[in-house]
This record gives structure tokens, C-alpha cells and sequence, in this order.
């Protein structure tokens, strides 16, 4: 019993990682004013990415810089879409969604010859606090990923609230006009939010392929990216409250998949609906009265 | 004042920007894109039956279409449309099972009317999250995506799955309720005449009643339509019920008009491809006719592709389908801003 609750707990800690680096991103872009609903597709096909670049390479870092690099630029698609021009972000995002997981599907199958498996990172065992019971498994015995996106959540969670580039981010979100008076060039910090927003999309992906999988398929990303937006406003905008946010989500993929391996007479269909139905619960009791930055969704312009 | 010329030059010059982008991609992939276009071109138009395939698949991708854009002209962001499809086919796969030995003129109108009230069931949970504590429906919407697709794969590999098939898929519904088909030897069924019907009830709801008009004030936000006068709550939830039952019903023509059974994964991502026709078609009932046959004839002629020497895998069209249409917005964009300095 203890063992499965464990092994249920360290699995999720696992499993919030992807959706944490997701939020992290996408609470950065969403500070500066833009919604970026591509995020699924980003990081499938950052996993992709990650996952060939790694084969061909060997190197586990050159496939995660290559994930990254991808997120940045798919992201940098929507920036000109949504910030230079000013279409409608919602409808972007969608297609951003639509492309990024295409070129990824097409890839996929145009190189299936390969059919890459492989055995994912391995964990770091941090000296000593590893053999804590219990806790050690679930805190100390995970892979460099894990790490450092509790890592990413903490310093990016100090750059937002206690510098002035977090100042002049939330500034953007919330009153565009204040600060482009105060000199201050809107756009290109919304441009550098949205590429930090890929990259850490494709943290995301890239954990999903070398850091948990070792595979790719189709779908890969199944609702994650989707859900990483559903916490950055569970977490009001905030990447500390992002960790306990992708926790939850975290925990809801960890008892799918773990209740499936156990077997416990519901059928698996039902059992994947966990995370899901934990986001609509969420929804449902979280979501009343949240209030975004004043500016999101809102492109730009010089008067 | 409606700007007419940057309405139209935008679909030819992002057709080009996205065919370069395209080419581009297969070039680089070592394809001959040349080629790769003229079966795009002989597969959707080549015989008889493959150009009414993609009146086949119009019926559906119109429907979706609808779905999102009645919704949308309130501001009403129906991310759903794919779980509402797949809760609409489900039952009217159920009421149809049902049907069996009645008269077609009973049971097909009965059938839509189940599809139509299980689209609009799908919908319920995030309308109701709107009109009474302002809960933005985009994510309720896209989670009960994922909630629809599994809990219909767990039923067709279960509880309503044919004991005698191989694949996880029911058992077909009766005869009665089978859509005619227009065309002997084509699968084009009289779903295609509904669906246009609806397109041109949604455009007279829209453009020629009262109701289109406060859906439109709606649209402007909460506020403006208080000013008004106009019952913010009642209008959404009256778009909600048009947009969640335009979906089911695209579910329902594809049980009763292709598929006759309920089989796991039948929709390719409909719902969402009805934003981007929707999108492409500037959200217009009348804009959404060529856009989705448009739509259509890429999804036909990429299945040509698919099967030309070398193939090219048709997700590709997903990528050519998606750079289409942000290429055109934001062209569109772009000359209207540039006019209007």
C-alpha cells in the first residue's frame, strides 16, 4: 500500500513537470497581455523534436536545445501574427495549435523508418536525501527536468514580482499606454514573453519524449498544453501558485496511469478521464471572479 | 465602412503565401511539389465519385463551421464543437438503434431532434458556468473535448460494441433511418441539402430577425448590451443552444449519412476544423459555403497525395490548411491597418 502510494506521488510530481514548464511560459505571456492557446501543439512537436535530434545526436541536450529552439520559433509565429499584425489571438492560438501538431504528425510518419525508442533520462539520486522513505522517492530520486522546473518556477516567479523586468512585463499586461508613455517598447517585451513562452513549451515537450516516454506518438502532449493554461489561472498568474497548480493536474494523470497498471475494474477509458475531470472541477470552483491582466488579448497600437 | 478590396485581394495573396510556404516545406523534405499538387488537384476532381466525396465531407465541416460562428457572433467562444459532434452522433447512434421497423418520416426527425439535445447537453456545463458566474468557456469547452472522446471510445469498446466486430465499432443502425443518398454509387447523402438548408436559416437569423440583432449587440459585451436593453443571459444561452446543437447534428449526418454505426476516433478534429472554416469564411453563414467546400476538397486531394509515389502523409494538408488561413488573416489585417493610417 505505502508502496503504490508512492509510486503514485513521485509519478506525480513526474507528471505536473511537463504542465509546469507550460505554465510557467504561458503565465509570462499572459502577464504581457497575450494568450498563446498553441501550447499543445507546441509541445508535441517539441517532443518530436527532441526525440530525433537526441536519436541522431546522442546527446539528451542537444535534443532539448533543439525543442526549445522550435517552441521559441513556432512562438515567434504568433508573436507576428497577434502582435506585429494584431489578428485575433484566440483564432491564432487555435491555428498555431493546428500547425505545430501537423508538421509533427508529417515528420512523425514521413520518418517513421526509424521508429526511435528509448530508455528515457535517468534520475539523479540526490546523496543522501534520496534515501529519506517516502519523500526521498518522490522529491529526490527524479530526473534533471524535474529539477529544473521547480528551478524555473522559483526564479521566474522572482523575476516577475521582485525586479523591473517583472515590473515593466506587468506593466505591459496591464496598462500598455502607461507604459509606452514611460518609454518602455510594448511589443518587443510582449515578443520576448511569447519566445520564452515557446521555450518553456518546449521544455515541456521535451520532457514528455526524453525525459518520461522515450517515444513519440500522435497526441502526445494529450490535453497538457491545454491544461498548463488552465493553471497559470487556476494560479492567478502566479509561478509559485503554478507549482501546487500543476501538482494537482499532475496527481490526475498520475492516477490514470497508475490505477490502469494496477487494474482496478474501471475501465481505462474512464480512468484517463481523471485529469479532465479534475480541470472541470477546477473550473467549476476556482474560476469564479479570476481576473486576468487588463490588457490580455488585447493587441498594441500608437494612438 | 467595409473595407471590400482588402476583404478580397487577402485570399488570393495568402493562397500564394501559404502554397510557397507548402512547396517550400516539401522541397526541403524531398518532394516534388509540383507533383505533389497535381494529384492534390486529379484526387479531389479526378472522377465522379471523389468530387462527391468532398460534398461528403462538407456536410459536417459546414455544420461545425455554424456551430462556432453563431456562437461566436455574441462573443461566445465554443471551443467544444468536437466533444458536442461526438455526443450528438452518440446518440443519435442510441435513438436510432432504437428506430428499428419504424417509418423513415418518424424516426429520422426524431433521431436529429436526440442528436441536436445531446449537442446541446455537451454544452450545458459551460453555459451555465457563463450566464451565472462568468466563467470564460473557452477551457470547460476544450476539457469536455477530451471527456466526450473518451467516454465514447469507452463505449463503442464496450457496453454498445458489435460482440462479432474486430474493431472497436457497433453494430450498424437500421436501414429506416439511413439517409438517401442523392447520387447512386456515391455516398452523397441529402445530409449535404440539410446542412445547406441550416447555413441559410442561421444567415436569415442572423441578418433578417430580430434575435440576429441582439446576438450582434450581444457580441459588443455585457455592458453595451444592457444599455441596450438587451437580455445579455437570454442571448447567450439562446447561441449556446443553436451552436451546441449545430455540432450534435454534424455528428448525427455522420452516423446516419456515411458511417451508419458509431466507430471510435470517426471524426478527424471536425469541431476544430470548423473554427478555422469559420475564420476563413469571416464568419458568415454565406462565407462558410466556400470555405468549407474549399476545406473539403484539401482534405480529399490530400488522401490522393497520401497515396501518390512518394507519398506524402496528409498531415501535411493540416499544415498547408492552418498557414492558409492565418496567411489570409493576416494579410487581411495588414491592409486594413495600413488603409486606415
Amino acid at each position: 500500500m505505502i508502496e503504490t502510494l508512492t509510486l503514485i506521488l513521485s509519478s506525480s510530481a513526474i507528471l505536473a513537470v511537463p504542465i509546469l514548464f507550460s505554465a510557467l511560459g504561458e503565465t509570462y505571456d499572459q502577464c504581457a497581455g497575450v494568450i498563446n492557446l498553441g501550447l499543445e501543439g507546441i509541445m508535441s512537436l517539441s517532443a518530436f523534436v527532441a526525440l530525433m535530434v537526441c536519436f541522431s545526436t546522442g546527446s539528451y541536450l542537444m535534443g532539448t536545445l533543439a525543442a526549445i529552439s522550435v517552441g521559441g520559433l513556432v512562438a515567434l509565429i504568433h508573436g507576428f501574427a497577434c502582435v506585429t499584425i494584431g489578428i485575433n489571438q484566440i483564432i491564432s492560438g487555435l491555428l498555431l495549435f493546428t500547425l505545430a501538431n501537423g508538421i509533427a504528425d508529417f515528420l512523425n510518419t514521413y520518418l517513421s523508418g526509424y521508429k526511435v525508442f528509448f530508455a528515457p533520462l535517468k534520475a539523479i539520486n540526490i546523496p543522501g536525501l534520496s534515501q529519506i522513505p517516502v519523500l526521498g522517492p518522490i522529491l529526490f530520486q527524479q530526473n534533471i527536468f524535474v529539477y529544473l522546473a521547480f528551478l524555473f518556477a522559483i526564479v521566474l516567479g522572482f523575476v516577475l514580482y521582485k525586479t523591473t523586468w517583472g515590473l515593466k512585463i506587468r506593466g505591459v499586461g496591464e496598462n500598455p499606454e502607461a507604459c509606452d508613455a514611460a518609454g518602455i517598447n510594448v511589443n518587443r517585451i510582449r515578443y520576448l514573453c511569447l519566445i520564452l513562452g515557446g521555450v518553456m513549451a518546449g521544455f515541456g515537450g521535451a520532457f514528455l519524449s526524453l525525459g518520461y516516454l522515450g517515444l513519440y506518438g500522435s497526441g502526445i502532449a494529450s490535453g497538457r498544453g491545454w491544461i498548463a493554461i488552465i493553471v497559470v489561472i487556476l494560479s492567478g498568474w502566479s509561478p509559485y501558485r503554478a507549482i501546487l497548480g500543476s501538482l494537482i493536474f499532475g496527481l490526475g494523470y498520475s492516477l490514470a496511469a497508475n490505477l490502469i497498471g494496477i487494474g482496478i475494474g474501471v475501465p481505462s477509458y474512464i480512468l484517463q478521464m481523471l485529469p479532465y475531470i479534475t480541470a472541470l472541477i477546477v473550473i467549476i470552483f476556482m474560476f469564479k471572479r479570476t481576473k486576468g491582466p487588463s490588457a490580455l488579448t488585447v493587441p498594441y497600437r500608437r494612438k | 465602412m467595409e473595407a471590400r478590396f482588402e476583404k478580397y485581394i487577402s485570399y488570393p495573396i495568402g493562397l500564394i503565401i501559404a502554397l510557397s510556404i507548402f512547396s517550400a516545406i516539401l522541397l526541403a523534405m524531398g518532394f516534388n511539389p509540383i507533383l505533389s499538387l497535381e494529384a492534390l488537384i486529379k484526387g479531389s476532381f479526378g472522377t465522379v465519385f471523389r468530387t462527391s466525396e468532398i460534398f461528403v465531407k462538407v456536410a459536417p465541416l459546414l455544420l461545425t463551421a455554424l456551430a462556432f460562428l453563431i456562437a461566436f457572433k455574441a462573443r461566445f467562444l465554443n471551443f467544444g464543437a468536437e466533444g458536442q459532434l461526438y455526443i450528438g452522433a452518440l446518440c443519435a447512434y442510441l435513438a436510432a438503434s432504437q428506430m428499428g421497423g419504424l417509418p423513415s418520416i418518424l424516426s429520422v426527425p426524431l433521431v436529429v431532434l436526440a442528436s441536436f439535445a445531446g449537442g446541446v447537453a455537451w454544452l450545458a456545463i459551460p453555459l451555465v458556468l457563463k450566464v451565472k458566474l462568468e466563467i470564460n468557456e473557452i477551457f470547460p469547452t476544450i476539457v469536455l473535448n477530451f471527456i466526450a472522446i473518451l467516454l465514447v471510445n469507452w463505449l463503442v469498446t464496450g457496453p454498445i460494441m458489435d460482440p462479432n466486430a474486430f474493431i472497436p465499432q457497433t453494430r450498424a443502425i437500421p436501414r429506416e433511418t439511413w439517409l438517401p443518398i442523392m447520387i447512386p454509387k456515391t455516398r452523397l447523402h441529402v445530409g449535404l441539402i440539410f446542412a445547406f438548408f441550416l447555413a441559410f436559416l442561421i444567415y436569415l437569423i442572423l441578418q433578417k430577425t430580430v434575435l440576429g440583432y441582439d446576438i450582434r449587440a450581444v457580441g459588443l459585451g455585457p455592458r453595451a448590451a444592457k444599455h441596450g436593453g438587451i437580455d445579455f443571459s437570454r442571448n447567450i444561452i439562446i447561441v449556446g443552444i443553436l451552436s451546441g446543437g449545430l455540432a450534435g447534428l454534424a455528428g448525427m449526418i455522420e452516423v446516419l449519412g456515411v458511417n451508419h454505426l458509431m466507430i471510435m476516433g470517426f471524426s478527424p478534429g471536425f469541431g476544430y476544423q470548423g473554427i478555422a472554416i469559420a475564420a476563413l469564411g469571416r464568419f458568415s453563414p454565406i462565407g462558410v459555403l466556400p470555405a468549407s467546400i474549399f476545406w473539403s476538397i484539401l482534405l480529399i486531394g490530400g488522401r490522393s497525395m497520401e497515396r501518390a509515389t512518394p507519398p506524402v502523409p496528409i498531415h501535411m494538408i493540416h499544415v498547408l490548411q492552418a498557414v492558409l488561413v492565418l496567411s489570409i488573416l493576416i494579410v487581411q489585417k495588414f491592409l486594413t491597418v495600413r488603409r486606415q493610417k
